[in-house]
């Protein structure tokens, strides 16, 4: 048993942890010299990030250096609460950040990043491509410059489908066929109660001509058939032999690995399933038929591997592709923002959108790039690409789009459950309320 | 004596069905983090191979390191200061009488059932204003507030206990109520005082709402709310082996106050609700 | 062995009451000064957000829309009892807590009663149980988050193949109260031991005498005398477990319609960045917290004030 003296001690140990701890606490760095313009990006891309970061900071010769810097996060809506946070609390260590294209509304009348000044939002626009230019718009001014884009499109299996499906209607007739010949016939597409069940409902409605919302917060799901008949698709591949057992779980990720392990014959997603087919060896072994398989037929999954342009909702009409990607904003709490819309102008430059788009599998946003050779080759479906981001759609541009989004998402898993005729009202009521950002969020 | 053994053997059971209860859900942790990569969604309870290579991984991840600074530095400012104010307040409620001592206790007791998550959205908007958010004080303070409560109320059931009769002696030899309490209280009260300084920090070190709700980079983010934001190699991948080692390293302090004070940790624990 | 615990059977002196004199006035002024940084630490950091966040909960507050900011009067309590979501999480809440706390109190007492006789590794059970009481419960949690995903986790590995409980509602709600089961039993069964302790001895030999068998003493003796102990650590844990956050957080994100009320004010501060709204989800939690206490309080007659409180969270 310790004596009182002992008790002292410990008393005195602890208390002089204390203080040693204390005077530990704000040790910060000063900055040397020039302007230090920090770029917080996610955690995809880091190392493109930083030697786009150490280029632009060599060109600017020695005006201003740009630190990346990552805050590890689960995911993008991780990456987004985080930011945001950061945002309110005005913290003034936010120059650059990397912005995901969904949240240049939100962020832009919250007033968290600035406005594009003309001069530079002119030479942003210049050869870049329209669709993802809109996604940094928002009430007539660019407040963030697109660094790459990302725009789904049909993968399929050669062997299995002679000519690749045109429409929705079609591909599901396929599915049923190939499933009444008992081969590989499943759907693969995002189902999952999150975002990316929004992505393929805002495709499907847009393909059809409708649209969620507009940016002034005009609720437009409801108006004439397109949404019914987005939904009806919706609920036909639930229902049919396409649909995965997993569809209501289902991600970009199960819906690639799916395809890879020989399961599906159909897949809608983004580029990148390309590249990872092939570094993961080209998925199962399949057999002359086409069906999966544990032997070595010297044929995989890989091999057989095919993209088209998204299935349509209207024959002979191209999809409106829902698309992805990122922007840089200029933070509204940045101490130095003229340097800092100065080092986007570099840091999305054509060297760095490629270096993303080889390195991360993030096509670009200038339209020149799209006839690189060293681009064309790391993506065979280039063409495809750049096509579907001709007629390509964006999503809800209002600041609430994220409670949109949950509505919806919320409301369509699982698709099976989708009852086409019904489900338009409660959208519309439902996005109504959520578009002024009224009511909760789950 | 046949019956005296087979009572023996029966307690023997239970107090292994008991340890079997508490220690098999930590065990399961330790051996994920010990599991190397390619077989850590083997689904078994010993792993076959032991690996450090979690343990070498967390070390690297930055956010971690600094997360654990954060965490350890926070967490022993918070019980110091925690325990300044409550030894101070706790001895006025257990030795001296004055108005307000009900309102006191009252006050305190209403703090200890706050549900956290009424004061986060208020606590954000304050901080924001002030420059608080992601900074060691802006967790510090609501640490400190949280924990009152309980070093109030663990400190004052130990002090009811120290004999009041010898600072009534000093105070005859002429030592102010100040002097008393410096001179014969303290020295007296020191093991209540750690045992509650225990306590506290284990109530800071467990934090999460605050830690999530008020941090957002390394300058402030403490370990709970890193572990939770570990990333795999991609977006898909879960970092399962990393998120077990940090999880057992989070563990360790805990087993080291349990295992050396478990004593006093389990008379701090229930000092106040039983002698009410 | 503590102070505490030397002194044990020595009832702390009672104050003389006397005229009011120099002394006393000298201990209101000691004790104003000893009290004073408390004071001052809860109104900061407790009164004013409170009153503040109740201020917060009259307005229409977005982050995202400020140039929309004002006064909306109940508006949104309004909103929030209205929402599905609100009644969805509380009734979440209401079921785990009920459930847990209620399986909470019958282990526990059985786990007292086993350390109160226990012959053997007394000192033993009583260091491991303190583990699932001082482990970090996000910790815990991706313990048993793990120990449930099918292919990885040996619990799971006992289930049929193809089972997945973290996707199941039912299910998922189950695990959760497994979950604070688990890390909080311990804690009320220490409780619950001290509350034994007060049981004299020689009470239980003479209704033994008198021919009470072990469930008649546990039913007549026991839990009668452990009245105030049991009602004062229920309080506290159901308080306790209706603040639930960090498990579901980390078991999974209240996904399902598995929220607690207190994930659902998470939420709405950041995901939805609405601190109208947050406040008022704040505001009706403190409310429902303060019935509860008020319940317990008036109709049991738990013994509030020097009772223990106990955060984990």
């Amino acid at each position: 048993m310790a004596g009182a003296y002992g008790w002292r001690r410990v008393t005195t140990a602890v208390v002089g942890v204390v203080l040693a701890a204390a005077t530990l606490v704000g040790c910060g760095s000063g900055a040397a010299g020039s302007v230090v313009l920090a770029f917080d990006t996610g955690t995809e891309g880091v190392d493109q990030y930083q030697v786009a970061a150490a280029e632009c900071s060599k060109a600017s010769r020695g005006r201003y250096m740009i630190e990346q810097r990552s805050q590890p996060n689960r995911n993008t809506d991780d990456q987004r609460l985080l930011l945001a946070r950061r945002l309110a609390a005005h913290d003034p260590k936010l120059d650059i950040m990397e912005l995901d294209v969904i949240w240049t509304a939100e962020f832009a009348k919250a007033g968290w990043i600035l406005p594009y000044p003309v001069a530079w939002a002119r030479q942003v626009e210049r050869g870049t491509l329209r669709a993802p230019l809109e996604t940094g718009t928002y009430q007539g001014r660019l407040y963030a410059a697109p660094l790459s884009t990302n725009p789904q499109l049909l993968w399929y299996r050669k062997d299995l489908v002679p000519k690749p499906p045109q429409t929705w209607d079609e591909m599901i007739q396929m599915a049923d066929g190939l499933a009444k010949r008992g081969l590989p016939h499943y759907i693969e597409v995002q189902g999952a109660r999150y975002e990316g069940l929004t992505v393929w409902f805002n495709t499907l409605l847009a393909s059809g001509g409708g649209s969620i919302a507009s940016e002034n917060g005009d609720v437009q799901v409801a108006r004439g058939d397109a949404a019914r008949q987005a939904l009806s698709v919706m609920a036909r591949v639930a229902h049919s032999r396409a649909a995965d057992p997993s569809l209501s779980l289902s991600n970009e990720n199960n819906a690639r690995l799916a395809m890879q392990a020989g399961s599906a014959a159909f897949e809608v997603n983004y580029p990148f399933v390309y590249a990872s087919m092939h570094e993961d060896g080209g998925g199962a072994f399949v057999d002359a038929l086409g069906r999966p398989t544990g032997q070595d037929t010297g044929r995989r999954v890989g091999d057989v591997f095919g993209w088209a342009p998204y299935p349509s909702i209207v024959a002979g009409q191209p999809a409106r592709v829902t698309i992805g990607g990122v922007n840089i904003g200029v933070s509204a709490t940045s101490r130095h923002p003229a340097e800092a819309f100065e080092a986007v102008q570099c840091l999305r430059n054509r060297d760095n959108q490629l270096r993303n788009a080889v390195g991360v599998e993030r096509p670009p946003t200038l339209a020149a790039l799209y006839g690189d050779p060293a681009f064309q080759k790391k993506y065979p479906a280039w063409r495809e690409i750049r096509d579907s981001l001709d007629s390509a759609s964006v999503r809800p541009k209002t600041p609430a789009y994220n409670n949109i989004s949950i509505v919806i998402s919320n409301l369509l898993n699982p698709p099976a459950k989708i009852n086409s005729s019904t489900v338009v009202g409660q959208l519309a009521d439902q996005i109504a309320k959520a578009v002024k950002s009224q009511g909760l969020v789950p | 004596m046949g019956t005296r053994w087979g009572h023996k053997c029966w307690w023997a059971v239970a107090d292994l069905a008991i340890i079997v209860y508490a220690l098999v859900p930590v065990l399961w942790i330790v051996s994920l983090s010990f599991k190397p990569l390619d077989s850590i969604n083997d689904g078994r309870f010993i792993p076959a191979e032991f690996t450090w290579s979690n343990y070498q991984q967390v070390f690297r991840v930055a956010s971690f390191v600094s997360a654990l600074r954060n965490s350890i530095g926070i967490a022993l400012i918070s019980t110091g200061l925690s325990v300044v104010i409550g030894t101070l307040a706790a001895y006025a409620i257990a030795r001296l009488s004055f108005p307000g001592k009900k309102l006191l206790i009252g006050g305190t007791l209403l703090i200890a059932m706050f549900p956290q998550i009424s004061l986060v959205t208020p606590l954000f908007d304050i901080e924001r204003k002030v420059g608080l958010v992601d900074t060691w004080p802006g967790l510090i303070l609501p640490y400190i507030t949280f924990s009152l409560p309980l070093a109030i109320y663990t400190l004052s059931a130990f002090f009811r206990e120290i004999p009041w009769e010898l600072e009534k002696a000093a105070q005859m030899d002429g030592a102010t109520p100040f002097q008393a309490f410096r001179s014969v209280i303290v020295p007296l009260a020191a093991p209540g005082v750690f045992t509650t300084a225990i306590l506290v920090f284990i109530f800071c070190w467990n934090d999460f709402l605050f830690a999530v709700s008020l941090t957002s980079t390394e300058a402030s983010q403490t370990t709970t709310v890193a572990i939770a934001q570990f990333t795999g190699s991609s977006e898909f991948t879960e970092p399962t082996g990393s998120i077990s080692a940090a999880a057992v390293l989070l563990t360790i302090p805990i087993i080291l106050f349990v295992v050396f004070f478990q004593r006093r940790i389990v008379t701090g624990l229930t000092a106040g609700a039983v002698k009410g | 062995m503590t102070v505490a615990m030397r002194l044990g059977g020595v009832a702390a002196p009672r104050r003389a009451r006397g005229h009011v004199s120099e002394r006393a006035r000298s201990e209101h002024r000691l004790a104003a000064l000893l009290c004073t940084p408390a004071v001052l630490v809860i109104l900061a950091v407790t009164g004013y957000p409170i009153c503040y966040a109740i201020y917060l909960s009259l307005e229409r507050f977005d982050l995202r829309f400020p140039d929309q900011r004002g006064f909306v009067g109940l508006g949104n309590y309004g909103e929030v009892l209205r929402s599905g979501y609100w009644w969805q999480a509380l009734t979440v809440t209401a079921i785990i807590t009920v459930v847990s706390v209620a399986i909470e109190l019958v282990v526990g007492l059985a786990l007292a009663l086993a350390m109160h006789r226990a012959v053997v590794g007394r000192g033993l059970v009583r260091t491991v149980v303190l583990i699932p009481y001082g482990i970090v419960t996000v910790v815990a949690s991706y313990g048993w988050q793990y120990a449930w995903t099918p292919g990885k986790g040996y619990l799971a590995a006992l289930l049929p193949e193809s089972v997945a409980p973290l996707t199941d509602r039912v299910a998922t709600i189950a695990l959760i109260i497994l979950a604070e089961v688990w890390k909080t039993t311990p804690f009320m069964a220490l409780l619950l031991l001290a509350g034994l302790a007060l049981v004299p001895e020689d009470l239980l030999q003479a209704a033994a005498l008198d021919g009470a068998g072990p469930w008649r003493r546990l039913t007549k003796v026991i839990l009668p005398l452990m009245k105030p102990v049991i009602l004062a650590a229920l309080l506290f844990r159901t308080l306790d477990a209706f603040r639930i956050f960090d498990i579901i957080y980390i078991l999974n994100q209240g996904s399902n319609g598995t929220a607690s009320v207190s994930m659902l004010g998470y939420d709405n501060l950041f995901v939805g960045f609405n601190l109208g709204i947050g406040s008022a989800i704040s505001v009706l939690i403190f409310f429902i917290v303060t019935i509860i206490a008020l319940v317990f309080v008036k109709l049991f007659g738990a013994a509030a004030p020097g009772a223990e409180a106990r955060k984990r969270r």
